[in-house]
C-alpha cells in the first residue's frame, strides 16, 4: 500500500496529485497564515501522547500527532490531502492539547484546516456536511443549534422506544415547564427578533454567508430567505415603535 | 513556576491574586495563560477595553483554578446565558439551575435578548471564524453589562470557546480591529468606543460548586425531610472536554478532589452531599459526542461512549450514575445505552448532570423540575436506591398536567389555559427582559398561546 514514509499511512488520493502544486501551496499557507496557527504549534517529541489519547484515533485512521509531525515537516501534499476527509474525523475534544508536553493544540489545527476546506469549497466538505444541512438552517436564522423539534424519533431510532414517548405531546410538555426554559419547540429559547438580526450583521460583516453558499448555494438560498423576512419584519416593528 | 509570580503576587488591578502559598501540588509546566489578566488590566489603562467586574452585589466566592490562580466566582445578580443544546434537548437542566435560583432567593436575569455562543456549529462543521464567534461572543457580554447582571454561562462548549477567544482577544490587537467595526455598527461597545470583556468567564458548574455547602444544607434541611438519602449512592463523574481541556488553566482545582489533581467543581458537590464517588480508569476520556458525530456520524459516538465510558463504568465501579457538567456528555452517554443491547453491550445507568442531581437530592420535583421524562436511559433503579419511591405517583401527575393542558389547548380554551397558569406558573421571575420591547422572536409569529 501506498503511504507516507513517516507514518501517515493513506496513499495519496489521485483527486490531490491531479491539483497543480501552487494551489497546494496557497491552501496550506491560507491555514498557516491564520493569527492561531502560532499559538497551535510549538514544537513536537513524537511522544504520541496525543494520539494514545484521542477517541478518534481509536476508531478512524487519525491521529493528531501526525498532523503537528505534518505541519513542522511543511508536507504540503499530506496537508492538502488530509483536509479532504482526514480531518473530520477529530472530536474536537482536546484532549490532545491538554496532554501535550509541548502544549501544542492539534485540535486547533483542525479547526484552522476545517474553516479553510470550507471556505475553499472542497468537494468532500459539502458531502460530509450534506447531513448537517437542517443544524445549520437552525443556528444561522434563530441563533440556536438545536431546537426539541429537531429531535424526531424517525432520525433517532438508534436512541431507543422511549424517544417517540418524548415527543408526544411536546409543546404541552414545554408549556409545563415551570420556568422560561426551553418553551419554544422551534428553537432552544426564544431569541428576540432584534437580537437575531444582530447575528445576521455579524454574520454578513464576516463573511459566513459567503462560506455557506459555496458550500450548499440551495441551503445558502433557503437561510437567505428566512433572514430578508426578519429584517423586514423587524424594520415594520421599529417603524411602528417610531 | 506555573502561575509565573510566585505565591502571594497580586496584580495592580486585582485581577490577578494567587494565595500565599500553593493550595495543592502544583505541575511545573510553562503556561502562560494567567498572565492575560495583567494584559486585561494594560488594555483597559489604554482605553480599549472595559474589564466588567464582579463586585459585592454578586456576593462573590473564591476558588482556585489549576494554577492556584484565586478565581472571583459571582453567585447573585445573573445573567443567564442559556445553552441551546440544555434548553432544546435537557430542559431539566436549566430548570434545575432555576430551581436553585429561586430556593436561594438570588435575583437573576433570563431574558430573550441573547444568542447561543454558535461554538458547537464552529467545532462541527467549520463554518465560522474566530471574528464572527468573537463578535458574537461580545455582543452577548455587552447585553449582559447594559443590564448590569453577570453573566453566568450555562453551556460547557460556550464556556470553553469564551475562554478561548477571549484569550485571543487579549493576544492580539488584529482580532480586535477586526472585531470592533462590527461591534461599532450593532451599537455594543461602550460609548467611548470600547469593549466589554467580563473579568472571569464563570461556568454554571462553578456556581454550583461555590454553592455547594448551601445546597447539601438544603438536602439536610428540605431532601432528607422527604426521605430522600443519597449516601448509598455510587456516582462516576464524568468532566466534560470544554470545560477543563479548552483553556485547561482556568477551571477550578480543590485540594478535598483529589488533591488538587483532577477538576473539582461536580466531584466537589457531590461529595458534600455525602454520596459515594467512584473512580475508574477512563475518567479523562471524553464522552465520544464529537460535535458533528453526535449527529451526523452517531456510530463513532455510541461505539466511543459504550466501550470507553458505559462498559468501563459498568465493570470497574457499578455506578448508580454519571454526574456530567455539559450538555453533550449527558445526551451521548443518556441516548447510547439502549443500542448497547445490540451488540450485548447494555450497561444501564443513571445519567445527569451535577445540578440535576443536587436538586433531586434537595427535593426537586423529578418530572416537573428536572424533567426526568425526557431520558431515554433508566432513571427509575436511581431514585429508588435516592428514596424517592413514590416516583410513580410523581409521573402520573406530571402527565395528567400534560394532558390538561395538551387538551384545553387541542380544544381551544385558551382561557381556561391561561387561568390555568396563573396557578401553576408560580416560579417568578418568569420572563424579564431588559429592554421592555416587545418580544418579536425569530421563530416568526408564534406566540406562546394563539389567542
Amino acid at each position: 500500500m501506498e503511504g507516507h514514509p513517516y507514518g501517515y499511512n493513506l496513499p495519496i488520493s489521485e483527486k490531490t496529485k491531479a491539483v497543480p502544486w501552487e494551489e497546494k501551496v496557497r491552501v496550506v499557507e491560507e491555514v498557516k497564515s491564520d493569527f492561531r496557527y502560532k499559538e497551535y504549534i510549538f514544537g513536537c517529541l513524537n511522544c504520541g501522547v496525543c494520539t494514545a489519547s484521542c477517541p478518534s484515533n481509536r476508531f478512524f485512521d487519525y491521529s493528531p500527532r501526525e498532523i503537528v509531525q505534518r505541519f513542522l515537516e511543511e508536507d504540503v501534499e499530506v496537508l492538502y490531502d488530509m483536509m479532504h476527509e482526514y480531518i473530520w474525523a477529530c472530536s474536537q475534544c482536546f484532549t490532545c492539547w491538554i496532554r501535550c508536553p509541548f502544549v501544542n493544540n492539534p485540535g486547533g489545527l483542525v479547526a484552522i484546516m476545517r474553516e479553510v476546506a470550507v471556505r475553499n469549497a472542497f468537494e468532500a466538505t459539502k458531502d460530509l456536511l450534506k447531513p448537517y444541512g437542517r443544524v445549520l438552517l437552525k443556528v444561522m436564522t434563530t441563533g440556536n443549534q438545536l431546537s426539541a423539534d429537531m429531535l424526531q424519533p424517525d432520525f433517532f431510532p438508534d436512541w431507543g422506544p422511549k424517544m417517540a414517548d418524548n415527543m408526544e405531546n411536546l409543546r404541552a410538555k414545554r408549556l409545563a415547564i415551570p420556568f422560561d426554559v426551553g418553551k419554544s419547540v422551534k428553537t432552544a429559547w426564544e431569541v428576540s427578533l432584534e437580537t437575531a438580526v444582530e447575528m445576521y450583521t455579524i454574520w454578513r460583516e464576516t463573511g459566513i454567508f459567503e462560506m455557506l453558499e459555496k458550500l450548499d448555494p440551495n441551503l445558502y438560498n433557503v437561510i437567505m430567505d428566512i433572514v430578508e423576512e426578519n429584517e423586514e419584519r423587524y424594520e415594520d416593528l421599529y417603524e411602528e415603535e417610531e | 513556576m506555573a502561575h509565573g509570580h510566585g505565591f502571594g503576587h497580586n496584580s495592580p488591578g486585582g485581577l490577578l491574586r494567587y494565595p500565599k502559598e500553593p493550595p495543592f501540588p502544583l505541575k511545573e509546566y510553562s503556561a502562560h495563560y494567567d498572565h492575560i489578566f495583567e494584559m486585561m488590566e494594560e488594555l483597559e489603562a489604554k482605553g480599549e477595553i472595559l474589564i466588567y467586574r464582579i463586585t459585592e452585589e454578586n456576593q462573590p466566592v473564591e476558588v482556585f483554578t489549576r494554577t492556584g490562580r484565586i478565581k472571583t466566582i459571582p453567585t447573585n445578580k445573573l445573567w443567564h446565558h442559556k445553552s441551546c443544546g440544555q434548553c432544546g434537548n435537557i430542559p431539566g437542566y436549566p430548570a434545575s439551575i432555576f430551581w436553585f435560583m429561586n430556593k436561594f432567593g438570588l435575583d437573576y436575569l433570563n431574558e430573550p435578548h441573547q444568542t447561543s455562543c454558535t461554538a458547537w456549529n464552529y467545532h462541527g462543521s467549520g463554518t465560522s471564524n474566530p471574528v464572527a464567534l468573537a463578535a458574537v461572543w461580545l455582543r452577548n457580554m455587552h447585553q449582559a453589562w447594559k443590564t448590569g447582571y453577570y453573566p453566568l454561562i450555562h453551556c460547557g462548549t460556550s464556556f470553553g470557546s469564551y475562554k478561548e477567544t477571549r484569550e485571543q482577544l487579549i493576544m492580539n490587537k488584529e482580532l480586535r480591529d477586526a472585531v470592533k467595526p462590527i461591534l461599532k455598527k450593532l451599537g455594543r461597545l461602550t460609548e467611548d468606543g470600547r469593549i466589554v470583556i467580563p473579568q472571569e468567564i464563570v461556568h454554571y458548574s462553578e456556581w454550583v460548586h461555590a454553592m455547594r455547602y448551601k445546597m447539601a444544607e438544603l438536602y439536610q434541611k428540605e431532601g432528607k425531610a422527604k426521605g430522600i438519602d443519597v449516601s448509598k449512592v455510587r456516582v462516576a463523574i464524568h468532566n466534560a472536554c470544554h470545560v477543563y481541556k479548552m483553556i485547561a488553566d482556568d477551571y477550578p482545582y480543590d485540594p478535598e478532589v483529589y488533591n488538587g489533581q483532577r477538576p473539582a467543581a461536580s466531584a466537589a458537590v457531590v461529595k458534600a452531599l455525602g454520596a459515594q464517588i467512584v473512580d475508574y480508569s477512563t475518567w479523562y476520556d471524553c464522552c465520544g459526542f464529537g460535535f458533528r458525530h453526535i449527529l451526523t456520524e452517531r456510530e463513532f459516538t455510541r461505539s466511543f461512549a459504550l466501550q470507553r465510558k458505559l462498559k468501563v463504568i459498568a465493570e470497574e465501579v457499578k455506578a448508580d450514575l454519571i454526574v456530567t457538567h455539559d450538555t453533550g456528555c449527558t445526551t451521548t452517554f443518556e441516548k447510547n445505552q439502549w443500542i448497547g443491547k445490540a451488540h450485548g453491550m447494555y450497561h444501564p445507568v443513571g445519567v445527569m448532570s451535577d445540578v440535576m442531581f443536587a436538586a433531586l437530592a434537595c427535593g426537586a420535583h423529578p418530572f416537573k423540575v428536572v424533567q426526568l421524562y425526557w431520558n431515554c436511559s433508566n432513571y427509575e433503579p436511581l431514585l429508588e436506591k435516592m428514596g424517592i419511591t413514590n416516583w410513580r405517583e410523581l409521573r402520573k401527575e406530571w402527565e395528567d398536567t400534560v394532558k390538561y393542558i395538551a387538551d384545553l389547548e387541542k380544544a381551544g380554551k385558551y382561557d381556561e389555559l391561561m387561568e390555568f397558569f396563573k396557578e401553576y406558573d408560580l416560579y417568578e421571575p418568569y420572563s424579564r427582559t431588559s429592554t421592555g420591547k416587545p418580544k418579536a422572536s425569530a421563530t416568526a409569529n408564534i406566540p406562546l398561546f394563539k389567542s
